[in-house]
């Protein structure tokens, strides 16, 4: 409008007072002042800088920056029903549920624009969208609707709701080590141990030439199988993560009848701790790539844990679970084991 | 970047706890999978309510339990920060030792609201609970209630609501004058109770059982009172004090906006030595809703009129007369004419509903007053419990002969 519109003063406008209003990208409007006055930052704002704010073009009210014009249509629609008096509650509810239909992406602005103007009422009605739209759907089916990204490890799924979910993964796992046990246990009984040291050295020979094509580690390979055999292991139940190391499904066999019996535990958990110390130096000697170490430590470290969860479950005994905690450089640490508490294991 | 903006996960967090506290506990943890943002976003919430529903469901009774429980010390376990409000309804749980502790864990945690409603069992409160001194409102359900003697009370407790709780009257009453800020009082399934009420701010009393007195000795902003009052076997401990129960309970209550009163309660507000006249008017009362009235008894009819007649804005009145009576009684005449009654005006009264009428002289002689005293009633509403259809025409006859001082006066009859 130029200075000559301006002029021009409409016999309906004579009758209203305005407020201007004035969003983050630059543009005004203006907007009649009853309605706007219903949003509570609006009306603070009025009532702060005295009767001269919004009046005119020149001094209008800046909006705070979640509300694009788009918005503050919606809201001011919104606004533009409920001012007035004399409507009843059904039919405010009924203009609200029309009103909310909408896509996501508009409730998800709506609701941070209303909450910028501190208009409560329409902050509680798109949350209630919002929740209504989430409820009873799956997680993907949420994610793909909000556009969030799937950026949490299997692992990091699990845990925090091991304990409180029926994750049928949990069941699951602990399903096929029941098995694994099981079957390992009865051909450690057929076969021997001897049997079995022979196969493992043969195969991790094989696993780390593939690593990094030296084998004159062969000294320490028996200890390192054990933790090569772990990764596999927890590789081969989890989501075939690594695909690196896909070898001898022998080897998991193996690893799972020594980790088999009950009474192995103590003495799985001695070589663990002197494994990592060992394998310690023997990363280093090798050069490993330092993200690939990262990898295997955090995998030993979820297998250790579920590990111990599993076996709370499983066995039922009072067993003391043995916390392992991964410090920076790989190292392992064993934490004074503590009674786990009878009523909360995994669920 | 190209692809599409996260929509959700960067609202402010009010917003997003608008959200999370909409959807059931299960569902608001189930978000801690979405992504990383979204991992402990539920963990910070402050209002936590759990049902069985919180665990899938099982015919196996016990199964249900442990999973229940297991996953509400979980939910504790995991949550940050401080908890304001508690509710747990199943009737799975009864006394266990977890429900101990988790109280003891909200009593550390700032809880306000509280609300346990267990399964039948008698859960003895533990007396961690005495020590949640910030508590706004507690509403328990089946437990044993034993307060410590170092108790004082719930200096911000502005709403009690005790169902089917054991425990001693005078722990009650201090349990209420300990309170002082209590707005809104709720007492039910209770035996034999004699209780004397000091709450200088209650408005709302809710009161259901078999209570053998109540006396509202100081409760001066009660705005809304609803009575279920059932008679205890022994009649005559009601007859025994002199002092007028219409006064004694509704004597102190000058800003009263709803009356409602069930089973017995007209009979209790009749028991006593009638001075003659009410100390107060009532001039805000609006709502009257009186049931059970037995209108064979004059004493009954006389605490209804003399609730009407000193409400001048009263706007609506419901009666029921299907009398349950503890011994049957010789219809009291009760002549309207002799007691001056037409010189009443109840100048608001608009609606009036009166069911289960069996056409007796005092019911009639009581709608007729109200036709000859509203200037301004629009609706009677009259349903009979009468099966014989001449009795009823009888009675519709009758009706219909009273003259009416509202010219918009509509008399309807409804089947019962």
């Amino acid at each position: 409008m130029s200075e000559a519109d301006m002029s021009i003063i409409k016999p309906e406008m004579m009758m209203k007072s305005y407020i201007w209003l004035e969003t983050a990208d630059g543009s005004i409007q203006q907007v009649e002042q009853e309605v706007a006055m219903y949003c509570p930052m609006i009306c603070h704002e009025v009532l702060q800088k005295g009767l001269g704010a919004g009046s005119s073009k020149n001094c209008a009210i800046s909006l705070p920056q979640r509300v694009n014009p788009a918005m503050l249509s919606l809201i001011l629609d919104y606004c533009r029903f409920h001012q007035v008096p004399g409507r009843s509650n059904k039919e405010r509810k009924v203009h609200d549920e029309k009103f909310i239909r909408m896509d996501t992406k508009r409730l998800c602005e709506l609701a941070s624009a209303a909450d910028s103007l501190q208009l409560k009422p329409l902050v509680d009605l798109s949350s209630r969208a919002l929740a209504r739209i989430i409820e009873g759907k799956t997680p993907e089916e949420i994610r793909e609707i909000f556009h969030l990204p799937d950026d949490l490890t299997e692992e990091e799924k699990l845990e925090p709701l091991k304990n409180l979910m029926d994750d049928p993964r949990i069941r699951l796992l602990n399903r096929l080590y029941a098995k694994k046990r099981k079957e390992l246990k009865e051909r450690e009984k057929l076969k021997g141990k001897e049997v079995e040291e022979r196969v493992d050295e043969r195969s991790v020979d094989d696993l780390l030439s593939f690593i990094n094509g030296k084998d004159h580690k062969v000294v320490k390979t028996s200890k390192n199988k054990k933790k090569n055999k772990k990764r596999k292991e927890h590789k081969n139940k989890d989501s075939h993560k690594l695909h690196s190391k896909q070898q001898g499904v022998q080897i998991v066999d193996e690893t799972a009848s020594s980790l088999g019996g009950v009474s192995n535990l103590p003495s799985m958990e001695d070589d663990i701790f002197s494994l990592q110390t060992d394998s310690e130096d023997g990363y280093v000697d090798d050069g490993m790539d330092p993200v690939l170490k990262e990898m295997l430590d955090r995998e030993v470290e979820d297998f250790a844990r579920r590990l111990n969860s599993s076996w709370v479950l499983s066995s039922g005994q009072e067993r003391q679970p043995v916390h392992f905690s991964i410090n920076g450089n790989g190292a392992t640490r064993r934490l004074t084991g503590t009674h786990t508490p009878q009523g909360f294991s995994q669920g | 970047m190209g692809e599409s903006p996260d929509l959700v996960s960067d609202l402010p967090q009010s917003i997003l706890e608008n959200i999370l506290t909409r959807l059931s506990i299960r569902d608001a943890i189930r978000t801690s999978v979405l992504s990383t943002k979204w991992r402990y976003k539920w963990s910070t919430l402050t209002d936590l309510m759990f049902d069985e529903k919180c665990v899938p469901a099982a015919t196996d009774r016990p199964l249900v339990e442990t999973n229940l429980v297991r996953f509400i010390t979980g939910v504790l376990l995991l949550h940050q920060g401080p908890i304001h409000k508690f509710q747990l309804s199943t009737s799975f749980l009864q006394c266990r030792p977890d429900i101990d502790q988790w109280l003891l864990f909200l009593s550390r945690n700032g809880i306000k609201e509280l609300v346990l409603e267990l399964g039948e069992g008698e859960f003895r409160v533990p007396s961690c609970l005495f020590k949640c001194l910030k508590l706004t409102r507690l509403e328990l359900c089946h437990c044993e209630f034993d307060p410590p003697k170092s108790f004082t009370g719930f200096s911000y407790l502005k709403s009690l609501n005790l169902h089917q709780i054991l425990v001693s009257p005078e722990a009650i009453e201090s349990l209420i004058s300990g309170c002082p800020l209590l707005e809104f009082l709720s007492l039910s399934y209770f035996d034999s109770l004699v209780l004397s009420i000091s709450a200088p701010n209650l408005m709302y009393l809710y009161l259901d059982g078999e209570f053998k007195d109540i006396f509202l000795e100081n409760t001066p902003k009660l705005v809304a009172i609803s009575v279920s009052m059932y008679m205890h076997e022994d009649v005559s401990d009601f007859e025994q004090s002199s002092d007028y129960n219409l006064v004694k309970f509704l004597g102190g209550v000058p800003l009263l906006e709803k009356l409602v009163g069930y089973i017995y309660f007209t009979k209790y507000l009749s028991i006593g030595d009638d001075p003659g006249r009410l100390p107060i008017t009532y001039i805000h009362l609006k709502t009257i809703e009186l049931y059970q009235v037995s209108f064979e008894d004059a004493s009954e009819v006389l605490v209804l009129l003399r609730l009407v007649t000193h409400s001048p804005n009263l706007k609506e009145l419901k009666v029921s007369a299907s009398p349950i009576q503890l011994f049957p009684l010789e219809e009291e005449s009760f002549d309207l004419f002799e007691r001056d009654y037409f010189e009443y005006k109840l100048p608001r009264l608009e609606t009036v509903r009166m069911t289960d009428v069996s056409g007796i002289r005092n019911e009639l002689e009581f709608i007729r007053f109200l036709l000859g005293t509203s200037p301004v009633l629009e609706t009677v509403i009259v349903t009979s419990s009468l099966s014989d259809k001449d009795a009823r025409m009888e009675m519709v006859v009758e009706l219909l002969r009273f003259p009416r001082v509202s010219p918009r006066a509509q008399l309807l009859f409804l089947q019962d």
